[in-house]
């Protein structure tokens, strides 16, 4: 767990285990997992039930139909909320790449006078738990005029200090020499950041690009109070709204919205379960 | 050549110290700033200075000391019950065998869901006719109203948090396992130590600094639990499940204080820092050095 570690570290390779004692493991994992997983099972089968009423306690092993799907689409503004979802996560995710690449290597090659006050500054902000700013946050907002717009649901976001942090960690383990010999030739500060460390960053920046995704995606409480109208709603902040008014109990209803907005969260998890999990452990380290 | 460098430099910094001044540092101080004002966007009078009155009325109303009390409930009752599941659960999917990556996963996963979608979930099953009740019910156990019920709302709330959690923590867990050196458990072999031994003797002690940061993590997200309690309680019923977060939400947003709701804010961030300082004197006592040194659990 040491600081300067790069937050991908190739883990070494175990043998794998023999079948006999890994079914026997399985045993009681299994059940386990299973229970963990029922939620997740429920909310599928009710969300694929037909009709209306008496969906809560359907079995698992009913009739599958498409019916609450298509309400869905139908009736409330959840292609909307989709699409903002999606418009607001891919534009912070780049921001967020962006500066945090930018920031991450000035910090980590002590390229700026004071260095240790910024990063310092950094690490505060991981400490500031985001919910203590959610009145000024919102007053800042106001001032500027961009409450009930796309720009509040993005630029308190597009800069993120954990992001930094990880880069920065990550140039921290970089060996210097590639960006020496360019220098040598003649290369500019701007050309070697472009060319030559940002290929050697992908690694951490695709863990960056993940987390923050997953961050964006499932963001609630400042997407709430930010914006007032329906079209410009994510998801999360749409699909809790529309519980509370006219379809508190069509469950069918909820539990179809819930898989969809789970949907991406889902596909990007498993693909890329190994940058999110080395994330997390990146995140353990600091 | 080196002004030009500097240049570079500031050039590639500049957007995260802007980001930074405009949405951290500068709220931050801000939020101090209106917390010493009587500040409310409905009043038509500007916002007058009144010192420590926001503190003062926070300490003396029993509605906080109640979103107070909730919330440490909440800390206190989920915390030792995430942190057991997930080392136990980092335990027993660590060693190799097969299917170990996709039981990794499977634990993990509700850390990806939203909170949102995990709420609407958990009110789902948690229904009065849900699907909880009908298992209970078959079961002849008794089948409370849950979240409906001010005696079982929050505990409700807090076995979601315990089983959404756990895989989160079970993950930073394999991280602090995986840092303990093999050798250690290969001379205890040779000496003769059970596993029961190996575990009390090595990997307890060893893993001492990852449980701290599961503690002090765990405790400063649980202090701002929010989400939760707006999609399946809105706080209710009769307050039972209004947190600290929660009512500082509706001061700001709903009745407007938002002078006061920032006072509110400051003092829940003085708690954050206190406990998390506390829990780091509380667990690094002296580290036990070395190998098997025989340090007690």
């Amino acid at each position: 767990m040491s600081a300067d570690a790069p937050p991908v570290p190739g883990r070494p390779v175990e043998p794998p285990a023999a079948w006999p004692a890994s079914l026997l493991r399985w045993l009681w994992i299994g059940p386990l997992l299973l229970t963990m997983m029922l939620p997740f099972a429920w909310m599928l089968a009710v969300s694929l039930s037909p009709g209306s009423g008496g969906s809560l306690t359907r079995s698992l092993a009913g009739p599958l139909r498409l019916d609450h799907y298509r309400a869905l689409l139908g009736a409330a503004n959840i292609g909307r909320y989709l699409l903002n979802s999606a418009a607001v996560a891919a534009v912070v995710v780049t921001l967020n790449v962006a500066t945090a690449a930018m920031a991450g290597y000035v910090l980590g090659r002590r390229r700026v006078p004071g260095e240790r006050l910024w990063t310092l500054g950094i690490v505060a902000t991981l400490m500031l738990p985001k919910q203590v700013l959610m009145v000024p946050l919102y007053l800042v907002m106001h001032a500027f005029g961009l409450l009930d717009t796309y720009g509040a649901l993005i630029l308190p976001f597009a800069v993120d200090a954990f992001s930094i942090f990880l880069v920065r960690q990550y140039v921290l383990a970089l060996p210097l020499e590639l960006e020496e010999a360019a220098r040598l030739d003649g290369a500019s500060d701007w050309a070697i950041f472009r060319t030559v460390v940002l290929p050697l960053m992908r690694p951490v920046l695709a863990v960056v690009a993940i987390q923050s995704f997953l961050t964006n995606w499932n963001s609630f409480l400042f997407p709430l109070i930010f914006v007032d109208s329906d079209r410009l709603r994510t998801l999360p902040v749409g699909l809790a709204l529309l519980s509370q008014t006219e379809h508190s109990v069509d469950w069918g209803f909820l539990m179809a919205g819930s898989t969809i907005a789970s949907l991406p969260v889902l596909a990007v998890f498993v693909l890329f379960q190994r940058h999110i999990l080395s994330g997390v452990l990146a995140g353990a380290e600091k | 050549m080196r002004t030009h460098s500097r240049l570079t430099a500031w050039g590639l910094i500049s957007p995260w110290i802007v980001g930074f001044g405009l949405f951290g540092l500068f709220p931050f101080l801000f939020s101090l700033w209106i917390s010493f004002r009587d500040y409310s966007p409905i009043r038509a009078a500007a916002p007058r200075f009144v010192g420590l009155d926001n503190y003062a009325h926070a300490l003396h109303d029993p509605a906080f000391w109640s979103a107070l009390g909730t919330t440490g409930l909440f800390v206190v009752g989920t915390i030792p019950f995430t942190t057991a599941i997930a080392l136990l659960l980092a335990l027993t999917v660590q060693p190799a065998f097969r299917g170990r990556t996709l039981s990794r996963v499977g634990f993990f996963l509700p850390s990806v869901v939203s909170v949102v979608v995990l709420s609407l979930l958990f009110k789902g099953l948690y229904a009065p006719a849900g699907p909880l009740n009908a298992v209970l019910g078959s079961l002849h156990l008794p089948t409370p109203a849950w979240l409906l019920d001010p005696r079982t709302s929050l505990p409700a709330i807090m076995a979601m948090d315990v089983w959404s959690a756990s895989g989160y923590y079970m993950v930073i867990f394999l991280a602090g396992l995986q840092a303990i050196p093999r050798e250690l458990y290969d001379a205890a072999h040779l000496e003769g130590a059970t596993s029961w031994a190996c575990l009390t003797h090595i990997t307890l002690p060893l893993l001492r600094p990852t449980l701290l940061f599961v503690l002090v993590v765990n405790t400063v997200r649980s202090l701002q639990i929010f989400a939760e309690v707006f999609v399946m309680t809105r706080g209710g019923p009769l307050h039972s499940t209004t947190t600290v977060v929660y009512y500082l939400y509706e001061e700001a947003f709903y009745r407007f204080n938002q002078g006061y709701a920032s006072a509110v804010a400051y003092l829940l961030f003085l708690l954050t820092l206190l406990l998390a300082w506390a829990q780091l004197r509380l667990v690094q006592q002296p580290a036990p050095g070395g190998s098997g040194s025989g340090a007690a659990t």
